[in-house]
């Protein structure tokens, strides 16, 4: 059964203005997309294009005036959009972990960080102090922290930036999920750093087969730590498909522009389309989202593009995509 | 040819609590001739920012020597620096903080002309149109204020400012970073046209390994305030000499699936500059340390008789400062 199946997953923002009027931000549109265990998805896009509003909305952590208004998550065949809230509390943190961005802010700064671990192990598995103790330590010791039992006993304040993260991972891990989510889980690390935690996430995988989704910007990373990488804009994901498919042919416009402005291709002084501004979410266009700033759009882009197929796995949404 | 800026010997302590004291910087020098472009690259912590600041005096440094266009600025009274700044800009990290929110775009773009030149209103305005243009911002921005604008157009505004009063030197501390990719494509065409136009030395401090090789002449590696590798851009990539360059060079993960990495994992952390560690600062998370590494310090070298290419390491001399090779992925 495939771990994690999103099915055209829609979230708005829906508030009233100075006028009472009701307005909607569409932030996501009809994103689908499936992650099969011992797989590692690499989700990437601009700013404000839905991929951290994916991973919320999937783990049912939005708050008003955010809601998700179509669309089903099934995570081993269950809708979890459809759950009663204590069926999700049970899960999340169990069986799906989500490692969030900044490391720093997202730990309890008032418990030591073996207490917060204790605390999740607890809250899901009916073990005893000294037992919850007991796996923190491996927990820590597996990550990589030097002189784990004492380290339990830090305060989220005196860990640098890299140890937050492995923290932050190993909390995550305590009850064996099998389902990660990470979101952007080196950005603001050092390389050196960052390459430790990546190779970390990246052996955990395999050797334990859960499924991992990585939110990122850093095409980089996608290159060297995703099996698959699915391409958003505008709330909704263009193009996805195997890395190494994805990166030589990239299908649909956005992607091809997206991978020829990272460094590696980068041309300076060469004729391209930049990036243009982000779309408005509370008047997207008709059709193609991205129609605006494409360089290869047509009168039919004003109709929604099909999802093309192209071949192992590899989809692109878009009018110009011969199959 | 006389080179923009010549550092010799760049120090900056800061103090910290309890008497103790940070040494951001430790003896740095280097130079950087008219039209070139020096990438500054190094961990967070290895002193990127403070020598960007120290070499155009945002700060003083603590001792050493900084020429600019042969002229001793070291100890320059603020007076005479501001006056010297018409010549040498900076541009930072962040747009959004980094103008007035409530001064218009046209007024922001004018404001180095008021500052530094004895141009008219009129004058200014067209001088700004004029700026505007060239960092390929409409026209109709002009009368916009910063909170209108995307981070991208931002940071072409304060290269604009940069540029307005024709500079020798710009310090550009992390311009990219906190943009896009398609944006910051955007921007780093801007700058490869304006160094070709104007032939401004330029210092391009960054953590983005990708973006300073595409954009740099040569490049200076940092690790806790002091230089270990100063060498010619392809050199650093293709044959880094010091075993941190190595490791970071190797760190560094190309936005190509069929780039095959050479990985070099670094051990521990980066020790604290506050209590540096005797000899090569290095040395404690160097896969290649000889017990001499912790005690002598090393200087910058030629590496296998080439001039152009420096490190400083102690282990080159014996050609040991290779780390083993371990492919994967």
């Amino acid at each position: 059964m495939t771990l994690l199946s999103v099915e055209d997953l829609h979230t708005h923002f829906i508030s009233r203005d100075l006028d009472n009027q009701i307005r909607v931000a569409r932030a996501l549109n009809g994103v689908s997309f499936t992650l099969e265990a011992g797989q590692v998805l690499g989700l990437v896009g601009e700013t404000g294009a839905g991929k951290s509003l994916t991973a919320t909305s999937i783990m049912g952590l939005l708050r008003p005036p955010a809601r998700v208004v179509g669309g089903r998550a099934l995570f081993q065949g269950q809708d979890l959009l459809a759950m009663p809230e204590a069926q999700v509390n049970a899960l999340r943190g169990r069986d799906i972990a989500l490692v969030v961005q900044s490391p720093k802010s997202s730990l309890d700064p008032l418990t030591r960080i073996g207490n917060q671990l204790i605390r999740i192990h607890r809250a899901h598995r009916q073990v005893s102090e000294r037992a919850a103790r007991d796996r923190a330590v491996e927990m820590l010791a597996s990550l990589g922290i030097p002189d784990p039992a004492r380290r339990m006993a830090a305060w989220p304040h005196e860990l640098s930036g890299g140890m937050a993260q492995r923290v932050l991972i190993a909390l995550a891990l305590m009850n064996e999920p099998r389902l990660l989510i990470a979101d952007e889980p080196t950005t603001g690390l050092d390389v050196t750093v960052q390459a430790q935690i990546l190779d970390l996430l990246r052996d955990l995988v395999r050797r334990t087969g859960i499924g991992a989704m990585v939110i990122t910007h850093d095409l980089g990373v996608v290159a060297h730590y995703c099996d698959a990488m699915a391409v958003m804009y505008a709330g909704a994901i263009v193009e996805s498909g195997p890395v190494r498919r994805v990166f030589a042919s990239p299908s649909h416009p956005y992607t091809a522009n997206l991978i020829g402005a990272t460094p590696e291709r980068l041309q300076l002084g060469a004729a391209r389309t930049v990036g243009g501004p982000p779309p408005n979410l509370f008047r997207l266009p008709e059709g193609c989202a991205y129609r605006d700033r494409c360089p290869r759009a047509g009168a039919d882009c004003a109709q929604p593009p099909p999802d093309v197929a192209l071949g192992q796995g590899h989809v692109a949404r878009c009018h110009r995509v011969a199959a | 040819m006389t080179p923009v800026l010549q550092v010799e010997d760049l120090r900056k302590h800061f103090p910290a609590q309890g008497g103790r004291i940070v040494h951001a910087v430790n003896g740095v020098s280097f130079s950087i001739n008219p039209g070139e472009t020096l990438g500054v690259v190094g961990e967070s912590g290895s002193g990127k920012s403070t020598i960007g600041r120290a070499v155009i005096r945002l700060l003083k440094p603590t001792a050493g020597r900084v020429r600019f266009q042969g002229q001793d600025i070291t100890h320059l009274p603020e007076s005479a620096c501001r006056r010297l700044r018409a010549e040498m800009q900076m541009v930072f990290q962040d747009p959004w903080s980094a103008l007035n929110p409530r001064i218009r775009i046209g007024a922001l773009i004018a404001e180095p002309l008021l500052l530094h030149t004895k141009l008219s209103r009129a004058e200014r305005r067209d001088a700004a149109e004029d700026l505007a243009q060239r960092v390929r911002l409409t026209p109709e921005l002009l009368t916009r204020f910063p909170a209108e604008l995307s981070g991208g157009q931002l940071q072409r505004v304060c290269i604009a400012r940069a540029i307005a009063t024709r500079p020798k030197l710009i310090v550009l501390d992390e311009p990219t970073s906190s943009l896009d990719l398609s944006v910051r494509a955007g921007i780093l065409d801007l700058l490869a046209t304006l160094k070709a136009e104007t032939g401004a030395a330029m210092m391009f401090i960054s953590h983005d390994l990708g973006t300073v090789k595409l954009i740099s002449d040569r490049i200076m590696v940092l690790y806790l305030g002091g230089v270990v590798e100063y060498a010619p851009a392809a050199q650093v990539f293709a044959q880094p000499a010091h075993p941190y360059s190595q490791a970071l060079m190797s760190a560094h993960l190309p936005a190509d699936p069929e780039a095959v990495l050479r990985r070099h994992v670094l051990e521990g952390e980066i020790p604290s500059p506050i209590a540096l560690p005797p000899g090569c600062h290095f040395a404690s998370r160097c896969p290649v340390a000889a017990p001499a590494c912790s005690t002598m310090a090393p200087e910058l070298r030629a590496v296998r008789g080439e001039a152009t290419h420096q490190a400083a390491c102690l282990r080159i001399a014996e050609g040991a400062n290779l780390i083993p090779e371990v492919t994967h992925g």
